[in-house]
Parts: C-alpha cells; sequence; structure tokens
C-alpha cells in the first residue's frame, strides 16, 4: 500500500525561478510606480502646503481680543490725595471741607480777583516806582555814607574808606540788586575809585523750597477685567491648537504619502514577483520537458499545479509532446513491420534490417 | 498520422507558415499591431486590471486628502469673509474658491485618469513582450501536435523570455535533426532491402507503405 503523496507547496527560495524575466518586470514596474509615485507626491505636497500656508495666514489673520491696559488715572473719589504742588497757593487737601466735596482740581485752585480797569495814569505809576527804587538804594547805601542816588545816574558816594565800603557793598546782592532796579551804572567815590555795577557779581544761586507733597496713583480695573483675560488667552490657545492641526494635517499628508509610496513599492515587488512565478512556474516546468525532449526522452507529461497561469500554454506544450510522441509510435509501428517482413522475406540478418531495429530500439525507449 | 497534413514553412521575417503567399513575393516585414496586444487577454488583462484598480485606490485616497487639505482651507477663507468689510465681494470670491476646488478636482481626476491610462497601456505593452513568445511557441506547438516539425525563427527584438525561447528552439532542432536523421536512415533501410523485395511480394508491400511513410516525414521536415 503505497502512502499518499503529500500536496506540492510552493517555496519562497523558488520564487525566482526565471530572474531576467521576473526580476525585469518586477523592477520596472516598481520604478515606474516610484517615479509616479514621487512625482505625484511632490505636487500633492505643493498642493498641501498652499492650502496649509493659507489656511495658516487665514487663522493668525483672526484677531483675539486684546487684554485691556491698567492705565494710571487721577483720583476722581475722596480718598484720593492730589499732588501739592508749591505753586504759591495754599492748596488744602481734598476731603477738607474747605475745597468743597468733589476735591477736583478747580476747588483748588488759587482765587482770581475779577478784573477792573485802573484809573491811575501809567506815568504816575512808573514815576512812583522810580521814587521806591531810588528809596531802597539810599536805604542800602546812604545810611552811614552820603550819596544821592539818581535814576540812570552813577551815584557819588562819599565815606571814608569808600573804596572798601563800596567794595563790600557789591558783594551784597540786595545792596547790587537795589542799585539795578534803580538803574544806576556807577558808583563813584568821592576822589576816590568808580565801580561798575554790571561788574558787580550776578545772583546764580536759587532757593528751592520743596514743601511736604504727596500722589495717588488710582489703577482703573474694568469690571470685566478677567473676563477678557480668559477670552483672549482662550482664542490664542484655539489659534495655536488650529495651527498645529494644520500643520499636522500637512505632515500627516507627506506620512501618508511615504508610507504609501513604500507600501506600493513593497506590495508591488512582492506582487510582482509572484504573479510572474505563476508564469515563470509553468515556463520552468516546460523548460525542464523540452530539454528532455532535446535529448530524446519523451516521458510522460504531469500537469500544473493549482493556481498556475499559462494553463492554455501548458495545453499547447501537452498537444506539441504528444504529436511528437505520435510521430515516434508512428515510425515505430512502420519500422517493426518492414523489419517483421524483412525476417519473414529471410532477410533479418540484412545491415539495413540491424539500422533499423537500432532506430527502433532507440524510438521504443524514448517514449518508455 | 493522417498523410495530408501540409508542409511546414517558416518565411523570413518570422511569420509562420500555412498563410504564406506561394507566389514568391516579397513580403511586407511583420509590425505589431494595436490589436494583437492582447494576444492572451487572461494573463495580461489580470496584470493590468490589478495594476490598475491599485494605481486608482491609490491615486484617490490621495487626492482625497488634498481636496480636504484645500476644501478646509477654502472654508476657512469663507468664513474670514463674514465680516461686514468684506460684504460686496464676499460672494466673488466664495465663488472663486470654490471654482479653484473644483479645478483642483478636475486636475485630480484627470492626473488619476492619464495615470490609469499610462500604466495601462505600459502594461499591456510589458505583458504583449512576455505573450508574444507564448504565442508564438503556442502556434510551433501546434504545428508540432500535427507532426510538422519544421523550422524555428528568432523573436523579435524587445520580446522577453528569450531564454525559454532558446531552450525550446534548442528542442525543436534537436528533434528536427534527429527525425532527419531516422527519416535518412530509414530511407537508406529501405532502399537497401529493395533488392529482397523482388521475391516477396509481402516486403515489397511493407516497403512501399515504408516508403510513403518516410516521404510523408520528409514532407513534415521541411
Amino acid at each position: 500500500m503505497s502512502a499518499p503523496q503529500k500536496g506540492y507547496k510552493r517555496s519562497w527560495k523558488n520564487l525566482l525561478l526565471n530572474k531576467r524575466y521576473q526580476l525585469r518586470f518586477t523592477l520596472f514596474m516598481v520604478g515606474i510606480s516610484a517615479l509616479l509615485m514621487t512625482g505625484l507626491g511632490i505636487w500633492v505636497m505643493k498642493q498641501a502646503n498652499e492650502a496649509t500656508t493659507v489656511a495658516i495666514d487665514r487663522v493668525r489673520g483672526d484677531a483675539c481680543p486684546k487684554i485691556p491696559e491698567l492705565t494710571d488715572v487721577p483720583a476722581s473719589d475722596d480718598s484720593g490725595v492730589p499732588m501739592k504742588l508749591d505753586d504759591g497757593t495754599d492748596v488744602k487737601p481734598a476731603g477738607s471741607g474747605d475745597a468743597g466735596s468733589a476735591g477736583s482740581a478747580a476747588a483748588v485752585a488759587p482765587q482770581v480777583a475779577p478784573q477792573v480797569p485802573s484809573s491811575v495814569d501809567p506815568k504816575d505809576v512808573a514815576k512812583h516806582n522810580a521814587q521806591s527804587d531810588l528809596l531802597a538804594v539810599k536805604a542800602i547805601w546812604c545810611t552811614t555814607a552820603e550819596c544821592t542816588p539818581a535814576t540812570a545816574e552813577p551815584m557819588q558816594i562819599k565815606v571814608k574808606d569808600c573804596d572798601a565800603y563800596v567794595k563790600g557793598k557789591l558783594e551784597d546782592a540786595d545792596a547790587v540788586k537795589a542799585l539795578r532796579k534803580a538803574t544806576i551804572p556807577v558808583v563813584k567815590c568821592d576822589g576816590g575809585q568808580a565801580f561798575t555795577v554790571a561788574d558787580a557779581p550776578e545772583e546764580r544761586h536759587i532757593t528751592v523750597q520743596l514743601d511736604e507733597s504727596s500722589m495717588t496713583m488710582t489703577p482703573s480695573v474694568p469690571g470685566d477685567y478677567a473676563d477678557r483675560i480668559v477670552q483672549h488667552w482662550t482664542c490664542e490657545i484655539r489659534e495655536v491648537g488650529a495651527i498645529d492641526a494644520l500643520k499636522a494635517g500637512r505632515m500627516r499628508i507627506l506620512w501618508v504619502l511615504i508610507a504609501t509610496g513604500l507600501l506600493l513599492m513593497f506590495g508591488l515587488a512582492i506582487y510582482g514577483i509572484k504573479m510572474t512565478h505563476k508564469v515563470a512556474g509553468p515556463l520552468h516546468k516546460v523548460s525542464l520537458y523540452l530539454a528532455k525532449m532535446r535529448d530524446g526522452r519523451y516521458d510522460k507529461v504531469w500537469n500544473l499545479r493549482k493556481g498556475d497561469q499559462l494553463v492554455d500554454f501548458y495545453e499547447h506544450f501537452k498537444g506539441a509532446h504528444a504529436g511528437v510522441v505520435s510521430i515516434e509510435k508512428d515510425d515505430i509501428a512502420h519500422i517493426k513491420t518492414v523489419i517483421a517482413a524483412a525476417e519473414a522475406a529471410g532477410a533479418g540478418d540484412n545491415e539495413a534490417v540491424g539500422e533499423l531495429r537500432a532506430v527502433l530500439a532507440r524510438k521504443e525507449k524514448s517514449i518508455e | 498520422m493522417s498523410n495530408d497534413v501540409p508542409s511546414a514553412t517558416v518565411v523570413q521575417d518570422g511569420k509562420l507558415a500555412g498563410n504564406a503567399p506561394k507566389n514568391g513575393a516579397p513580403r511586407t516585414p511583420y509590425k505589431r499591431k494595436l490589436s494583437n496586444y492582447l494576444l492572451d487577454k487572461r494573463l495580461q488583462l489580470r496584470y493590468v486590471l490589478f495594476v490598475t484598480i491599485l494605481s486608482g485606490i491609490i491615486a484617490g485616497a490621495l487626492g482625497y486628502l488634498i481636496y480636504h487639505q484645500s476644501a478646509t482651507a477654502s472654508d476657512s477663507l469663507a468664513r474670514a469673509m463674514d465680516d461686514p468689510l468684506f460684504a460686496e465681494v464676499k460672494q466673488t470670491a466664495i465663488a472663486e474658491l470654490h471654482s479653484e476646488d473644483r479645478v483642483l478636482v478636475y486636475k485630480m481626476i484627470g492626473l488619476g485618469i492619464g495615470l490609469i491610462v499610462i500604466l495601462s497601456a505600459y502594461l499591456v505593452i510589458m505583458t504583449h513582450k512576455v505573450a508574444g513568445p507564448l504565442y508564438k511557441v503556442s502556434l510551433y506547438f501546434d504545428k508540432m501536435a500535427e507532426g510538422r516539425i519544421g523550422k524555428v525563427t528568432a523573436l523579435r527584438k524587445g520580446d522577453m523570455l528569450q531564454d525559454f525561447y532558446g531552450n525550446f528552439r534548442e528542442m525543436h532542432e534537436a528533434v528536427h535533426t534527429r527525425m532527419q536523421s531516422d527519416v535518412i536512415t530509414m530511407e537508406g533501410a529501405a532502399n537497401g532491402l529493395r533488392s529482397k523485395a523482388a521475391s516477396d511480394p509481402k516486403l515489397s508491400e511493407a516497403l512501399d507503405a515504408f516508403d510513403r511513410h518516410v516521404t510523408q516525414r520528409k514532407k513534415q521536415l521541411l
């Protein structure tokens, strides 16, 4: 009892039976696909980049609500203390009751007397002022010395140690100031030197007095400040998220392209080899039979494996094989007839019959 | 084996015998015809359909991705037009955006169809280069099945399966040579026995039949 034959299984090692045909076909197909995929990929990425850029610009174009700035405004209520400036007026603190409950700047402004036209002649006023200036000079300069000041005229002075006296007076700022107000240009000692008032040193120092002052900064906070901050940052985060999503979409296209391309290459390579194997397999089998036929052996031809292609072609081959076998059998039949007739005629030992026997033996062996 | 099988002749340009002109007029060189490209429909269309469908799926998926991205950008721009500032140009701009999207779709469809047409044409041509030699060998096989072992010519330039065809050609020539040798041997043997046949009618009759068989075989080997 013979053991049942195991079904033939294709081996991966045997997939490349006809390397030249299979690899050429597969590599060409893979190469063409790679070129097409690359071209398509570049075009797709160009479109995707444009679309992504437009979409990102659009997202960035939506301005988010801004956070309101906190500004320092002057106190408008009673709690604020306005800055006190030394403007010569008596500024009272707001809320003291005297300046009014509003405490506004207007409330603390100095009171200005109403303007009334003067009935005094301006000449009399000027004359009066000049007299005052001369009196001031006299009061400073002429108490211990003899002098008679006159407006816009040199002042003659007579005193003991006049030069020293005048020098000392000219160092007194008030004394010089009085001379200048009275437009007295020169002070001349009687029998001594003359001193120009213009040469006296200028009064260079200004006395600044800083009184106690204070300033109250009152920031103004809108009522919906917190909501607007939340709205601002929600919008910012949403925009960043949208831009990230768009960039991710672009990258997804790129990765899908690369993965698809690689998958396509790999798939086509496998498919190409497997498909061509289904063609190369029968061709390989036929090639083996062809080699046998070349060597004069016409063995039995077996069927193809399940799934093989070229079934019709294989049927043609089987027909050809059967045709050659038929020729051989026909030859064998005719040779046998002639040999039998020759032997019957007593020519069995003839050389020609021997040659026919040799041909017969070879032909019979070839179809065993 | 019938005796009325026509002799096999192979002409110079590779066209098989059987339909060769008898008047000796020069034949025009054989050219591939468009209608002959699908020689083995089952084999060729299987490849073509597989690759075409695969390419169509890939192109469709990529097309959908890019259209989605473009449509998203267009919608985004359209939403930006909600501002009253753009009220006058809104409809025109949106129509233009949709028009551009449509143009993109048409372009992708065109590209996809182009891809499919190019791939299909390429595969038909490529498979034809396989199916062509197989078809040619099949015709020789058919002649061998009829007992005609003539001569074979080379494949056309650019055909594939050159190795396989080389194997076939070797076999064909070996069988042809061997049969020719057998014919010569049989013919010589028949002539050698002809002197004995004069006194034996049965041998004479057998040799006559043998001669006819050898003559027929010689014709088949032309």
